[in-house]
């Protein structure tokens, strides 16, 4: 067998004879003018920044004969800081490094020839201090960071030497840490290949006679954030409210296990939080004076039983989102859409969530319906859509006033062709996620008659959109590597509408994979919204649908958005063994939909810091197993959704599924 | 797997040396000695069995599959191998394309964040060796003969009507060298045999667009619409024919091997455009009722094939005459991708399906019109390559 082969030996040959005759080239010369060789002059280059030179590329054949082929120009390694011209080998230089040119030959013969550029990296130009200078105090130690410029402007990773002008007044080491001594004036120099970045303290006596630190509570339960309040004051009982304050912490967890995670911590604000059941002291410390308070930690204890009560099985396809409402004629009704399947769309009384009953179906053009949801006022379905055979996808409007009898009213895909992936409803508007870049903004007050209103794009390189959910005229969006962007659509105080969207505010988490973001005022008067990462593991790896179970990773980041300008990542929601998908808040419960890790059902309650998973604050894990599944066993929980006490949520390999919260059992001996 | 001997493999006509190294004339020499040798290979073939390897994408099933059609027999997916980064989203793998030597097949992946991907992966073991970031919604890919670069065009389905580019991908480092702006929502794209110039077609203006193959850089354009010579992409609603003009939504480019002209299927016109490359006019315009999507032409140029995605059929006509041969229905709806095995015997055809179908790979004997094979892969059969023949 010949592998790969097209042509017998004897026809190739008789071929060949007729390609020689007809070019007249002999054998050898065809022999001879493959590439074997690439040489790039010169060989290495050395630029300034700003500098231009042009690279040249000879090609050679296996006896060293020049053969004449186009070149290919290009650097991998110099994007953004060495152009590269792929037709003439013109390079200019814009920032300092080391850079491959490669010149690609266009022949036969995929061969390359390399050299270097070396980009001279311009003089240092400024060094920044973290600290601004200002009073200072005898005995206070702080460290201090110093950010280096050059010429450029690139950020520059070169040595940095510390100094102070009288180091009888105040040292500083080499990692910046700067420590007074005696009141004076002294200068903190940072200097990096003779830039230097100075700032100047005026060190006083510490005036701190007193100090005294108050916990919020005196007992709490793992979880708990409580404060640490500390009060520095003088001989004549004044505040001092300018003298750096750090904390540190003394743990007595009820039970010490090795290799276990830190039982509590504290931070630089005073916020504690505690992991284990114990005792800890938090000593808040200026040079001189300290002070301590104890907290007791209790065990959280809200974990609940949860009661299977029903299942509307789909076990044909995959199902997707789910949304669930009163209908007009005061009956339950739930909404599922399908995944990678046949464009099918399942509605279900769902009154009696222990005996779901399917009342209507409708199969679109699409492969998935991957969201479906409801007016407010019950009487509209939208179907979002993707893999329709016209390419054009859009949604589709139903009238489900009758989830008996339900009613397309009308689609509506005008530029919506890349397909709808995610939508949300609000005051007579359908937001569609249009897959990809943008939101857009669809009238509905005549659902027979949708029209565009407005659409929304982020202004970053790249940007991309993956969710949105609205709650009172404030649209969160979930922008993958963007984070959640805070947009006014009619509810905010920017001006924004339906027509006119308007973003207030947008966050990047440390993840940056956000693909879902709910929103959530605590009782406690923060605001939080939760953003959810959705990260694969590559399907590269040969699973096989059917057999293996899918499996994802990421978490929820939990940031306090209570000073929109000012947002803050304080805790995650983490769970080793899966990543998060939707999520649905009420009632300081977060219940979240994690994949092969199932449901969960969060207590949110009070403020939020560190990683919720390690804080008792599990109220319940629940994982849907189908034997007659699409995949059989196999929970892949895809989002959550509260309504009238019973939790119901989607499982992607069977259907939608009821269960309930009960409070948890004592058994009394 | 080291590089094959032979020269005509996958679907380039690896002529050594290239038209870069001889003189024009030669390299029509060439041409036309190439046409000499596929005829001989093909007729010679005939007698042969022979097994044909295909890669087969299924759009909305996030896999691709390996079928093995041994002449005669049956149609068999070998193996299945899934794709993308999410399971728990669609990422569209759409165009594919085979590395001339054999080592390689390429994979566009339409549904990024936003941008899609190039993937790279080694044929048989289907491991991947590469990922490259392209634009919005890549969709064809074309690899010249030499092998060195890909050109995949972003369609961007996401329906903002601006043009968009074709990104040019070193495939040794899969580094996307540059986008080059084409127009808007381009589709198809395709080498001519020699690898000197590059084509492919705007769906939303109507135009064709030439790259040249050394440069890399578009040399000349062509409203279809008009037939004349366009200077630059249209944008916005320009780019959209006029409301009851005619239209073309042009989706396709295959060069014929003779170098001199290009046929272009205009899917919302019925008809596949013949455009003369020397006078850079359409020429001649064929008839193709049901919505042309995807060209084949035999190796040697005497039959041009097309997928007929409105009627689901598959079409066969005369190069020369224009003579419709043959018009086959095909076993689902929405037919779209269409590949002609190096021996000219057979047609390999991608059938998508709507909603819940499979996705269905058809064998059809060219000269005789007849459908000798089928098989069933995930949804939404799309994009194709042949990667060996062998016996």
């Amino acid at each position: 067998m010949t592998t790969g082969s097209t042509i017998r030996s004897a026809t190739l040959f008789a071929a060949t004879m007729v390609l020689l005759a007809a070019t007249a080239v002999p054998t050898a010369q065809l022999a001879a003018q493959e590439v074997v060789r690439v040489v790039v002059t010169p060989a290495t280059i050395t630029l300034e920044v700003g500098e231009k030179a042009t690279v040249s590329a000879t090609a050679y054949d296996a006896d060293g004969n020049v053969v004449e082929v186009p070149f290919m120009y290009f650097s991998r390694d110099g994007r953004g800081r060495l152009a590269v011209d792929r037709f003439t080998g013109e390079v200019e230089a814009f920032k300092g490094g080391e850079f491959e040119v490669i010149a690609r030959a266009l022949g036969p013969t995929r061969v390359s020839g390399t050299m270097t550029a070396t980009v001279a990296f311009p003089p240092i130009h400024r060094v920044e201090i973290s600290e601004a200078g200002g009073r200072y105090y005898t005995g206070v130690t702080m460290r201090h960071k110093a950010t280096v410029f050059d010429e450029a402007g690139d950020e520059r990773d070169v040595p940095v030497s510390w100094s102070t002008s009288d180091a009888s007044v105040a040292t500083v080491d080499r990692f910046g840490v700067f420590t007074a001594h005696r009141p004076g004036e002294v200068m903190l120099e940072a200097v990096a290949e003779g830039a230097v970045g100075r700032i100047t303290y005026l060190v006083a006596d510490n005036p701190v006679a007193a100090m005294a630190v108050e916990a919020s509570q005196a007992r709490g339960r793992t979880g708990d954030v409580i404060h640490f309040t500390p009060t520095a004051s003088d001989a004549a009982g004044s505040a001092v409210d300018d003298i750096p304050i750090t904390f540190s912490l003394i743990s007595d967890p009820d039970e010490i296990a090795t290799a276990d995670i830190p039982p509590a911590e504290v931070d630089r604000m005073g916020r504690f939080v505690a992991y284990k059941p114990g005792v800890y002291t938090v000593t808040a410390s200026v040079p001189g004076q300290t002070a301590h308070a104890t907290v007791e930690i209790l065990p959280r204890h809200v974990v609940e039983e949860v009661q299977f009560v029903g299942h509307a099985p789909v076990r044909n396809v995959s199902t997707s989102d789910l949304w669930v409402w009163e209908g007009v004629d005061g009956r339950d009704y739930a909404i599922t859409g399908t995944h990678s399947g046949y464009g099918s769309t399942y509605w279900w009384d769902v009154t009696d969530p222990a005996n779901p009953v399917l009342t209507d179906s409708l199969i679109v053009d699409a492969r998935t319906t991957n969201d479906v949801k409801v007016s407010e006022d019950g009487t509209i379905c939208v179907i979002s859509r993707e893999g329709a055979s016209s390419r054009r996808n859009g949604i589709v409007i139903v009238d489900c006033r009758d989830p008996r009898n339900i009613e397309v009213i009308s689609t509506y895909d005008d530029e919506l062709t890349g397909g709808v992936h995610n939508l949300f409803i609000h005051d007579d508007h359908v937001y569609a996620v249009n897959n990809g870049i943008r939101f857009d903004v669809i009238n509905i007050e005549d659902p027979a008659n949708p029209h565009r209103v407005g659409r929304f794009e982020l202004d970053t390189p790249g940007h991309a959109i993956h969710d949105i959910w609205i709650v009172d005229g404030i649209a969160y969006t979930s922008n993958w590597g963007d984070g959640v962007a805070v947009i006014d659509v009619g509810g905010g105080d920017r001006g924004g509408s339906p027509e006119n969207p308007v973003e207030i505010a947008r966050f990047r988490d440390i993840g940056g994979a956000t693909h879902a973001a709910f929103p959530y005022r605590s009782p406690t008067g923060r605001f939080y919204i939760f953003m959810g990462d959705e990260i694969g593991a590559p399907a590269f790896d040969g699973q096989e649908d059917g057999r293996t179970p899918e499996f994802m990773a990421g978490y929820i980041h939990v940031v306090d958005f209570t000073d929109p300008e000012n947002p803050e990542e304080v805790a995650r929601y983490e769970i080793p063994e899966a990543g998060s998908h939707n999520m649905w808040i009420e009632d300081d419960r977060l219940y979240a939909a994690f994949y092969q890790g199932g449901l969960r059902v969060l207590d949110i309650s009070g403020q939020l810091k560190g990683n919720l998973y390690h804080q008792g604050r599990e109220i319940a894990v629940y994982k849907a197993y189908d034997p007659d599944g699409v995949v059989a066993n196999a929970p892949f929980t895809w989002g959550p959704q509260m309504h009238k006490g019973n939790l119901f949520f989607a499982e992607y390999f069977s259907g939608m599924w009821a269960v309930k919260l009960l409070p948890r059992r004592v058994l009394i001996p | 797997m080291g590089r094959p001997s032979s020269h005509c493999v996958a679907r380039g006509f690896d002529i050594r040396p290239s038209s870069h190294c001889v003189a024009p004339a030669l390299a029509s020499l060439a041409a036309a000695a190439c046409l000499a040798l596929l005829a001989m290979a093909a007729s010679h073939d005939r007698a042969a069995a022979q097994s044909y390897w295909v890669y087969a994408a299924a759009e909305s099933e996030d896999e691709v599959a390996l079928l093995r059609y041994d002449a005669g027999g049956d149609l068999v997916v070998e193996k299945t191998i899934t794709t993308g980064w999410l399971r728990a989203e669609i990422e569209a793998p759409h165009g594919l394309a085979m590395d001339p030597a054999g080592e390689y097949w390429y994979l566009t992946l339409g549904h990024g964040f936003p941008n899609g991907r190039l993937v790279k992966y080694a044929t048989g073991a289907d491991t991947v060796a590469g990922v490259a970031d392209l634009g919005l919604f890549p969709a064809t890919i074309a690899v010249p003969p030499h092998g060195a670069v890909a050109l995949t065009v972003n369609a961007n389905f996401h329906g903002d009507h601006v043009p968009s580019t074709v990104t040019i991908v070193d495939l040794e480092t899969m580094f996307p060298i540059a986008d080059v702006v084409t127009c808007t929502m381009p589709h198809g794209s395709r080498f001519n045999a020699d690898g000197t110039r590059h084509y492919s077609a705007c769906m939303m203006d109507n135009q064709l667009v030439e790259i040249d193959g050394a440069t890399l850089d578009v040399t000349r354009r062509l409203d279809l619409i008009a037939n004349r010579p366009a200077t630059a992409p249209m944008e916005g609603h320009m780019a959209m024919a006029p409301p009851g003009g005619e239209n073309c939504s042009p989706t396709w480019t295959t060069p014929h091997p003779d170098g001199r002209r290009v046929f272009v299927p205009c899917n919302k016109g019925d008809v596949i455009l013949e455009v003369d490359l020397e006078q850079w006019r359409v020429t001649r315009r064929i008839e193709a009722p049901g919505a042309p999507y995807n060209l084949d032409l035999t190796p040697d140029g005497t039959k041009l094939l097309a997928t007929l995605k409105g009627s689901a059929k598959l079409g066969i006509w005369d190069v020369e005459t224009g003579e419709l041969l043959h018009m086959i229905d095909s076993l689902m709806r929405v037919t779209h991708g269409v590949i002609v095995t190096p021996d000219g015997r057979y047609a390999i055809v991608t059938v998508e399906g709507i909603g819940g179908d499979p996705g269905t790979v058809e064998v059809i004997e060219i000269d005789s019109g007849t459908r000798v094979a089928s098989a069933q892969i995930g949804k939404q059969a799309g994009g194709i390559a042949l990667w060996k023949m062998e016996g």
